[in-house]
């Protein structure tokens, strides 16, 4: 199954996925995306980095906190643990370009690598899936 | 001697915790523990990578640290455990 791009002909959100949404998210409007190249996808997702990082610690804190809020799970409420997790996880963006997980190695290869991205789909581990107590591989997130 | 390795990353939690059992162990079998930081070292990164299929198998399907192989019977064991465990594997 190929992932494409896909824009939405009236307010240009971009999807990458097998199929477009039926929906548009941002504008509502139906049947609105058309398969677009991905030179074509990238430049508009692409916006003019402002001076210094586009996304720091404290807008990813954010980003997992309110991500977190309506799931059943939590950020780890241990500071010194989540601390040195983003620790890692923006020394692995700047010297390996992504927020790789820091309890696991890249391998390389785009397709693994893309499913290590934090946070990464952490409810099929098995040390989250059907555990009382259970959490991400890393324990930067955690069952309520 | 027996020589064996512990895969790890600098910011990870359980390869953090891992590390006081390690050394009780190495004082108290004398068994050499290489420990191989791996996201900030890419030469070490590249031997783990290059043991991938046997860490994968036992490891979730990745490369996940801390991870502890003997190089020569290729006997993987990852994440965090006690240290009654680490202890077996790093005799067996
Ligand atoms: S295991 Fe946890 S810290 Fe690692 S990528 Fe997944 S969510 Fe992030």
């Amino acid at each position: 199954m190929q992932k494409k791009f896909w824009r939405c002909y009236v307010c240009n959100d971009i999807h990458w996925g097998v199929k477009p949404p039926d929906l548009c998210p941002t504008c509502r409007v139906k049947s609105a995306y058309i398969e677009t190249p991905s030179r074509e996808a990238r430049t508009i997702l692409d916006q003019p980095l402002a001076d210094g990082p586009d996304f720091s610690r404290d807008d990813f804190r954010r980003a997992i906190e309110t991500f977190a809020r309506d799931n059943e799970f939590r950020v780890n409420p241990d500071p010194v643990k989540v601390e040195s997790l983003l620790d890692g996880l923006f020394a692995n963006e700047e010297n390996h370009g992504l927020k790789y997980c820091p309890c696991r190695l890249r391998t390389k290869e785009f397709e693994e690598d893309i499913k290590i991205i934090c946070p990464c789909h952490f409810p099929a581990h098995e040390t989250y899936k059907g555990q009382e107590q259970g959490e991400c591989w890393c324990g930067l997130f955690i069952k309520r | 001697m027996l020589r064996k390795i512990m895969f790890h990353g600098r910011e990870c939690p359980h390869c953090k915790a891992m590390m006081p059992l390690v050394e009780k162990l190495i004082q108290e079998t004398g068994i050499a523990v290489e420990r191989l930081e791996v996201w900030h070292d890419e030469k070490n990164a590249d031997l783990m990578r290059s043991f991938r299929p046997a860490i994968a198998a036992k490891c979730g399907g990745q490369l996940r640290v801390p991870t502890f192989i003997d190089p020569d019977a290729s006997d993987v064991m990852c994440g965090e455990v006690p240290y009654e465990t680490l202890k077996a594997w790093a005799e067996r």
